[in-house]
């Protein structure tokens, strides 16, 4: 090894780092550009610059953001939203959880005549544009009686989160050793025995996996949320939206940035903690299809 | 106690038949082995027997009772499988008890149990451990445990050694024969390792393509088989299969560059078979070196025969050489194996020879 | 009765499900397709009169730009999309210390709303006070950048804020499969004394083939979906120059009252995905056989 290959080697090494962190400040730069806007005053914004670190950090614009920013016609911040979010977001994570489970279960280890065609049509459900579902969707919450409603907003992200959640715990169950469901049929187990002594205890890795996923993708959601709900019960995806493009007297941006940090803390403080296993959810469902 | 009818059994996967027309009587406390090669069959008449599978037709019954249409819990049967199938989350203790906690015994009852068992099978140290835990010898006998624990009519085994290393494999046997001579429950055992079939056997049903070629001893089925198929399959080295023209109830060979006149001993089925071929069937034990010892009548033969390849394998030598163009196998002591080569003084015993049609590969009698 | 419910226990848990998706899913599809096919405008009227919607649909001129839009957002967004994640992950996978920190950066932006992304990528693409007067205090006098409000260039702040989006996503579909090339192979090649650049060109690229494919597919379906992006974005504009299908459809359902060709550009949409990924799970099947 001369010398030229050894600083070639080097050289190469070196450049893959420097793009490597070249790309990771790109990533971060918005965040970075979203915290120091929320921090500074109306003033500064207008004088400085995106990357101008803050001069005299206030949190000014976080408090109005939370309180007392206007969203439309009212202004009471985006805190009532960020409850509405949180009512909606339990319950449906929860909930299509729980049904994925059992679906899965169901799918996985007590196959019948056709069960493999109803998880292919249920498996499309994961594919389709929301857009051929929205009106039809409309009228049947309507007819319930839960237009514009939390309720209604739970149940519609239940019913379009079941294809997610079944393909998880479906795929999850395979990897199972169906050999596990034959002795235990032969110790005397049912179908409902066999998933709470055997498999349950197993689960727990999808588990997470799939309350990550669905936290995410709920909290996140944007379309199902300005369709279906009405002004007391908005998301706050919706809620941000509206304060964003809201400007009663000038515009303010930083309260805009902290709005926007507001609505996306519960996503990333989930994906800071856990986000290996969303990183699994994300993988799991696309390289397995 | 424990005996089994398999009646006119039927198993279809669709529009494959699996399972054709099985009829089999096993005794109350019975050892029988169902063998065969790969998708002969035997895993899923087994499944049927336990309930695992539904019938497509035909009965079974345990006890005189018809339990075709059974669950398995209902059948009171037990199983050991291949891969074992413990409750990975559940420690030993649980993974034995389970069943019985399964049917509702009380925990004082089951402890009872769990001490036998467990002692039984020497496993009382591991009672804490999850199945992760533990070798696969161990795990082999928590298995059993979980089985025995359930005192069924009838024990299934399903290739329960495959997974085991070869020393291992040799241990678990004779823990299992020992097993079957202590508690006597009717055992039906499902394996392709042949020496399994006849070390642990009381008797043994050849299985292929879904029908059943043979049942009967170790020694029928070495000994007496009714088809080329089953002579084949047990028998390591297995047996020699040459085709032979018949001359006046003699089979003519050639070895070693030389035509040979074998004396077989029955004549008269060569005589009545009006066959001008025959398969000669002889097992590579009966081709040896020349044994001063033994008392020579018409059927202990001495040939040329040249040797290609030598197998040494410790207690004798397997020397291939070939007779009519077709391979054929001999059992040499070592010694004579040594120096053996062409032209090498074949000794031939055709008293246990058996022949077959060469067509049908049906044993002519 | 006991035992019918224990036997057939599998199909029940799935009935509801089965049920929802049925009606909530087909069910809801057909009455899409079915009301494109009648001239409803404010509420549903069943008066059926062929394609005329979608006559209607392509002929509008807004829908025109959409689709346009949505072929350069496309094309775009995936080509760079694919490009990009496979650099970083061949760079990733070279055995980099702080492996795990990057890569949960260059994953973040996953786990954030559309509109969270769009309300940032809106303030740094601000015409006055963005990156535009970042380079001018930079030091880059002159230089403009007003893509924001430019009816040409508008789309192409969607384009770039999807990509710093998803990136990262497509990045960790491809680590995970170049973590999946067998090692032996690698070995194999370079006793066979391959160069590291050709390692990768002839081998490793092609078997990242169905990595591609997967990555095309979910890509694709993200574009074709997106709604959220452009709300908070641009919010369509200026005008409606930076509108996508998704953002057609909402109009002119909820905002103009005209449902019929509302629900025709939902079915266009809905033909869009199956287009893709029709062909993608033949072949799948295909190779399975």
């Amino acid at each position: 090894m001369n010398k030229f290959n050894l600083l070639n080697i080097n050289f190469g090494r070196a450049a893959i780092y420097f793009i490597l962190f070249l790309f990771a400040f790109i990533y971060l730069a918005p965040l970075y550009v979203m915290f120091t806007t929320s921090l500074k005053d109306i003033e500064e914004i207008r004088s400085g610059n995106l990357m101008a670190l803050p001069i005299d950090p206030t949190l000014y614009a976080w408090k109005k953001a939370w309180a007392s920013a206007c969203t439309g016609s009212e202004c009471k911040g985006l805190a009532p939203y960020f409850w509405n979010s949180v009512r909606i977001v339990f319950p449906a994570v929860i909930i299509s959880t729980i049904l994925g489970a059992f679906n899965g279960y169901a799918l996985a280890k007590w196959k019948f005549k056709g069960s493999e065609f109803l998880f292919g049509a249920l498996l499309f459900g994961c594919f389709i544009p929301f857009q051929v579902i929205l009106l039809p969707m409309a009228k049947l919450l309507g007819a319930l009686g839960l237009a514009n409603t939390v309720t209604g907003l739970v149940l519609v992200h239940v019913i379009y989160g079941i294809a997610f959640t079944t393909l998880f715990f479906r795929n999850y169950y395979v990897g199972i050793p169906t050999e596990l469901v034959k002795a235990a049929k032969l110790d005397g187990a049912s179908f409902l025995k066999i998933f709470r002594h055997i498999f349950i205890p197993l689960s727990t890795p999808i588990f997470v996996v799939t309350i990550i996923w669905q936290f995410t993708q709920i909290w996140n959601d944007f379309l199902f949320g300005v369709v279906y709900s009405g002004s007391g019960t908005q998301p706050i995806t919706v809620a941000l939206n509206n304060l964003v493009n809201t400007s009663v007297g000038g515009k303010e941006y930083n309260v805009d940035m902290a709005a926007a940090i507001i609505a996306a803390l519960p996503t990333l403080i989930v994906y800071i903690i856990a986000g290996k296993y969303f990183v699994r959810g994300l993988t799991a469902g696309a390289v397995k299809g | 106690m424990g005996s089994i009818s398999l009646n006119g059994i039927n198993k279809s996967f669709g529009s494959t038949e699996v399972l054709k027309d099985i009829n089999l009587d096993i005794k109350d406390g019975e050892f029988l082995i169902l063998i065969g090669p790969s998708g002969c069959g035997k895993s899923t008449l087994m499944n049927l027997i336990a309930g695992l599978e539904d019938l497509t037709g035909g009965e079974i019954i345990i006890d005189d009772k018809d339990v075709s249409e059974e669950s398995p819990k209902d059948r009171d049967i037990a199983m050991v499988f291949q891969s074992y199938a413990l409750y990975p989350t559940m420690n030993v203790a649980r993974n034995i008890c389970f069943g019985l906690e399964m049917s509702k015994m009380p925990k004082n009852e089951q402890e009872v149990i769990l001490k036998k068992v467990s002692s039984l099978l020497q496993i009382d140290h591991l009672l804490d451990r999850k199945p992760g835990q533990l070798s696969g010898g161990q795990r082999q006998r928590v298995a059993m445990g979980r089985a025995l624990a359930r005192s069924p009519k009838v024990f299934l085994f399903d290739e329960p050694l495959s997974n085991l290393d070869a020393k291992l494999r040799v241990e678990m046997r004779t823990e299992i024969k020992k097993l079957h001579q202590r508690i006597g429950t009717t055992i039906v055992y499902v394996t392709h390792d042949q020496i399994e079939a006849m070390t642990l056997a009381d008797r043994i049903a050849v299985l292929k393509d879904g029908e059943l070629q043979q049942v009967g001893t170790p020694y029928e089925i070495y000994n007496d088989p009714v088809s080329h198929f089953v002579a084949d399959f047990m028998g390591s080295p297995g047996m020699n299969f040459i085709e032979c023209i018949v001359k006046d109830e003699k089979l003519i060979i050639e070895s070693g560059g030389e035509k040979y006149e074998l004396e077989m001993p029955c004549k008269d089925v060569i005589k009545n078979s009006k066959l001008d071929v025959v398969l000669l069937g002889i097992r590579p034990e009966m081709l040896t070196e020349i044994q001063p010892s033994v008392e020579k009548n018409s059927y202990i033969h001495q040939i040329k025969f040249d040797v290609d390849v030598l197998e040494p394998m410790g207690a004798d030598t397997v020397a291939i050489g070939q007779w009519n163009e077709s391979e054929v196998m001999a059992r040499l002591s070592p010694e004579s194996g040594n120096a053996a080569g062409k032209g090498f003084d074949l000794q031939v015993d055709t008293s246990k020879a058996i022949l077959f049609d060469p067509n049908s590969g049906l044993r002519i009698r | 009765m006991l035992n019918f419910l224990e036997k057939n226990l599998p199909k029940i848990v799935l009935a509801p499900t089965t049920i929802a998706m049925i009606v909530c899913m087909y069910g809801f599809i057909v009455w899409t397709g079915l009301l494109s096919l009648t001239k409803s405008r404010m509420m549903p009227q069943w008066d059926f009169v062929g394609l005329d919607q979608y006559v209607r649909l392509f002929k509008n001129p807004r829908w025109d730009v959409a689709v346009d839009n949505l072929f350069i957002f496309l094309i775009l967004f995936i080509v760079i999309a694919l490009v990009l994640g496979l650099l970083l992950a061949i760079f990733l996978d070279q055995k980099i210390r702080v492996e795990g920190a990057i890569r949960t950066i260059y994953l973040y932006p996953m786990a954030i709303s559309f509109i969270v992304t769009g309300t940032a990528w809106k303030w740094i693409l601000n015409p006055g006070l963005g990156i535009e007067k970042l380079m001018n205090d930079w030091g880059f006098v002159g230089f403009e950048f007003r893509w924001l409000v430019e009816q040409d260039m508008a789309i192409y702040c969607i384009v770039i804020a999807a990509i710093w989006q998803s990136s990262g996503f497509v990045m960790a579909l491809f680590l995970a499969g170049l973590r999946g090339v067998d090692d032996n192979l690698t070995k194999a090649a370079k006793m066979d004394g391959a160069s590291t650049v050709r390692l990768y060109w002839h081998i490793i690229l092609p078997l990242m083939r169905p990595v591609f494919f997967s990555a095309i597919v979910i890509l694709t379906h993200i574009a074709i979906k997106s709604f959220d992006l452009v709300q908070a974005l641009t919010g369509g504009g200026p005008g409606y120059a930076s509108d996508l299908p998704a953002n057609f459809m909402y109009t002119y359902t909820f905002n103009r009252s005209q449902i019929g060709i509302g629900a025709a550009s939902a079915m266009i949409m809905l033909f869009g995905v199956l287009a893709v990924l029709i062909p993608y799970l033949y072949s799948e099947l295909r190779e399975k056989d």
